[in-house]
């Protein structure tokens, strides 16, 4: 009766083992979960365009510094040109011109002639 | 060596003399200063800025404009009257409401009645203001201010002369400077300054058997009736020349020749009855 019974659980004892070793074995704990490709795939593209914006942002930043530097320069030249067109319009007569004109009668046939305008 | 460039503009012939080798970009230049000037300046150009200001009455206008208006309205000042830009209205009453080119093609012209209602115009800071119905023509004193213009150009070449149909501006060098006179051909040799010459012998229309010019005496509204047929002035530059030339041409032959001893400005008068008087210390060749 013992040695029947001490059998019986035995068999369950090393059932229990077997299933248990079993189940140890089927889950391959010796090797690394594998990711989903595709997600794998969207992070590395994801870190792609993240570092091409970055770059995008550097060349901008530096085209805007050059436009604005450029736009001030041209401000200034727009600035001084127009300056000298109204020192110029203001000023012709007494900076360019002679205060007083110089002129006589000559025999030399001329070089041009002056017209009722 | 000279080197010469003519074109049209402003409606007359340009042109332009410098006495320098390779002076092809001041030519340029200078040409290009004129094609600016009248595209501001001509009252014949729907777009120019005087063309603007004469229908609104009022503009906020370029440097050039609002010098060459107080330029105008100074010698309105100075000459009693006698020089005065808005005689506008009575030029195209008179028929000179085109350019010359059509006016002289067109058998026809239409002349209204005289035109002596003048008014003021004013500058003030960047805008122009005219009085109700008051139109400007800056014609001959444009040409003159275009002139000089161009010749400051010019003159960053060499020595030079710019011709305006008439109206002459020079920077440096000598330059023998033909005039029409009543009898013998002319010569005077400029060095500096301006010279224009206003008259009643170009730029002249018949209506109903009666000869009619440019000249408006802003008296009475109608092409100046006088005994000169032609006053050459030389002034300090082309401006000056020309406002001299038109009032002395206003004033006739006598008074002008008193005016401009007086004033010692040098003047050439060429009478309708084929005298020509030398004024303003000017002297005839030995």
């Amino acid at each position: 009766m013992t040695s029947h019974t001490g059998r019986l659980y035995a068999l369950a004892f090393a059932l229990v083992a077997f299933f248990l070793a079993w189940a140890v074995v089927a889950a391959h704990p010796w090797t690394t979960v594998a990711r989903d490709k595709r997600l794998q795939a969207l992070a590395a593209r994801e870190a792609q365009l993240r570092q091409e914006a970055k770059l995008v942002n550097q060349v901008v930043a530096q085209r805007w510094a050059v436009y604005r530097s450029e736009l001030q320069l041209r401000r200034a030249q727009i600035a001084a040109a127009k300056t000298r067109a109204t020192q110029a319009a203001a000023s012709y007569s007494a900076s360019a011109a002679p205060a007083s004109p110089s002129v006589r009668v000559v025999t030399l046939p001329p070089l041009t002639i002056t017209r009722t305008s | 060596m000279i080197e010469r460039r003519t074109f049209r503009a402003m409606g007359t012939e340009i042109e332009l003399l410098v006495e320098a080798d390779g002076a092809a970009g001041a030519l340029e230049a200078a040409e290009g200063e004129f094609h600016r000037l009248e595209a501001l300046l001509s009252r014949f150009r729907e777009d120019s800025e005087l063309s603007r200001l004469n229908r609104d009455g009022a503009l906020a206008a370029g440097p050039d404009l609002r010098r060459v208006v107080e330029l105008a309205l100074a010698a309105r000042e100075r000459t009693g009257g006698r020089f005065d830009p808005t005689v506008h209205n009575a030029l195209v009453a008179a028929g000179y409401d085109r350019t010359f080119e059509d006016i002289a093609s067109e058998s026809h012209v239409r002349c209204q009645a005289p035109d002596v209602a003048l008014g003021d115009a004013r500058v003030d800071g960047t805008r122009i203001e005219l009085d109700p119905g008051v139109r400007l023509d800056l014609g001959g004193i444009g040409k003159g201010y275009a002139a000089e213009r161009a010749a400051e150009i010019l003159a960053t070449a060499g020595p030079c002369l710019v011709n305006a149909g008439g109206d002459i501006a020079v920077r440096g060098g000598r330059w023998p400077v033909g005039v029409e006179t009543a009898a013998e051909p002319l010569t005077l040799e400029l060095s500096r300054g301006g010279l224009a010459t206003s008259g009643r012998d170009r730029r002249r229309w018949r209506r109903n058997g009666r000869d009619l010019h440019h000249l408006i005496d802003p008296r009475t509204g109608e092409p100046a009736e006088t005994d000169l047929l032609r006053v050459t002035v030389i002034a300090p530059d082309a401006v000056e020349a020309e406002i001299a030339a038109t009032s002395l041409f206003l004033a006739g032959a006598d008074r002008a020749a008193r005016e401009a001893d007086a004033a010692g400005v040098a003047a050439v008068l060429v009478t309708g009855d084929g005298r020509t008087i030398f004024a303003g210390g000017l002297a005839r060749a030995a």
